[in-house]
């Protein structure tokens, strides 16, 4: 596999030309090695990086967010104690009180980036992954990759954790606060998206799909 | 060395594929009524972003007028034993800093006050500086933007502190919080400025430097 990507690179010399997403200027980028990155010599933008064995890494992180992702939205993630009252915090019933508060919009800006773009950008990265590696690519597989580029930014799961990190401390004079599973799940969930971004290399995935479009056509 | 406009090539946005560039526009190349599209990732390929420059504005300019009621309008009202007291931004940050806890009031006030105006204005000089066609430094003015696009979101924290407060503080007639439409307004800007920061194109900076320098 290694080997085949490295022959297909040196025989078509043309895919190591590259124009810089920031300021345009085209510049050919000699053959990485494992864990270097190629930067615009003009914008110091990163044009490319080249991770060992990238695809099976952020598969393994993508699955593990996923677990972590399911076990963090079913219990509460912080439950408040005073007056010999409790009030269970998950990340779903935080929109559904904002709902009920008559503030509709607001309650769908948590729910879309708290929890359905954090979810489908998981359960897509999964999916195309699978797919690239039984050699399962369709012709959906890049519009969907396209998809979760764009909804990528609008996960915000790493803003909601020092979101709660506030709240406790904001809370914690006046009430008990208990931390639930789900918390530490939350905080295994963002290092899982952290790493799986880090890991996952976008050229890996395009290059595949380019590979499946010629021999498609 | 060229950049991809001048050799007649147009690189996609998303997968970086290089294509030939059969009639330039300036905004989105057609052929004849069609767009053309990466044969890639099928993305609609375009040499620049089309109309940045007045969407940017047009985003931003909304944003402006959002951050009036988003630091005016109180962002949450606080129900306790009947008092009722409500809070915006600024006068938030001051009960923290009362209360003893500066970290956090400096991590709200980063958050909730600092990002944002950076943001406004920084993207407001950018877009100034391609309107002037200035040469000056622009490999700074590029980093400004990276940085700008970065931090945007980061604003969201007090929105969502905002949201788990009044989720988990419902003690009925002793102490609940209510969001009030500064909190709104607030998010408003953050997403109008995060679509402000997207619409703008980087390499408008750089356009002018390559005709210069030839």
């Amino acid at each position: 596999m290694n080997r085949n990507r490295l022959h297909h690179n040196q025989k078509n010399k043309s895919s190591n030309v590259r124009a810089c997403p920031d300021c345009d200027l085209l510049q050919s980028i000699p053959l990485l090695l494992p864990n270097e990155f190629a930067y615009c010599l003009r914008c110091n933008a990163t044009l490319l990086k080249n991770q060992k064995n990238s695809l099976n890494r952020s598969l393994s992180f993508a699955v593990t967010g996923l677990i972590l992702f399911f076990i963090a939205n079913l219990f509460p993630l912080i439950t408040l104690k005073a007056l010999s009252l409790t009030q269970n915090g998950t990340v779903l019933s935080t929109a559904w009180v904002l709902f009920e508060m008559d503030r509709p919009l607001l309650s769908l800006v948590m729910l879309f980036t708290t929890f359905i773009f954090p979810a489908l950008t998981l359960l897509g990265t999964v999916y195309v992954l699978l797919q690239i590696k039984t050699n399962r690519i369709n012709d959906y597989t890049a519009p969907l990759f396209r998809f979760l580029h764009h909804t990528h930014i609008w996960g915000m799961l790493e803003i909601l954790m020092l979101a709660i990190l506030v709240t406790v401390v904001k809370l914690g004079d006046l009430a008990e606060v208990i931390f639930g599973v789900s918390l530490y799940a939350f905080c295994l969930l963002i290092l899982a998206m952290t790493l799986l971004d880090y890991y996952l290399n976008p050229h890996d995935i395009w290059n595949s799909i380019r590979q499946y479009n010629r021999e498609s056509k | 060395m060229k950049t991809a406009r001048e050799s007649k090539l147009i690189s996609c946005h998303l997968c970086h594929t290089l294509s030939r560039l059969p009639q330039d526009t300036g905004y989105t190349v057609t052929k004849g009524d069609k767009k053309i599209k990466c044969s890639c990732c099928q993305s609609i390929l375009h040499s620049r972003y089309p109309h940045s420059i007045s969407r940017t504005w047009a985003l931003l300019i909304a944003a402006f007028i959002l951050y009036i009621p988003a630091n005016t309008l109180p962002i949450m009202s606080v129900n306790y034993w009947g008092e009722i007291q409500s809070d915006t931004i600024l006068s938030g940050v001051m009960h923290l800093l009362h209360e003893g806890m500066w970290p956090l009031a400096l991590l709200i006030f980063i958050a909730s006050i600092f990002i944002p105006i950076f943001k406004l204005a920084t993207l407001f000089l950018l877009l100034i500086s391609i309107q002037l066609k200035l040469v000056y430094r622009p490999k700074d003015r590029t980093t400004l933007y990276r940085i700008t696009e970065f931090i945007g979101r980061w604003s969201m924290v007090d929105v969502f502190v905002i949201a788990l407060l009044v989720a988990l503080v419902q003690f009925g007639s002793t102490a609940s919080i209510r969001p009030e439409l500064g909190a709104l307004s607030f998010a408003s800007v953050v997403i109008l400025t995060m679509f402000a920061a997207h619409t703008f194109d980087p390499r408008l900076i750089w356009d002018v430097i390559n005709t210069n320098e030839k």
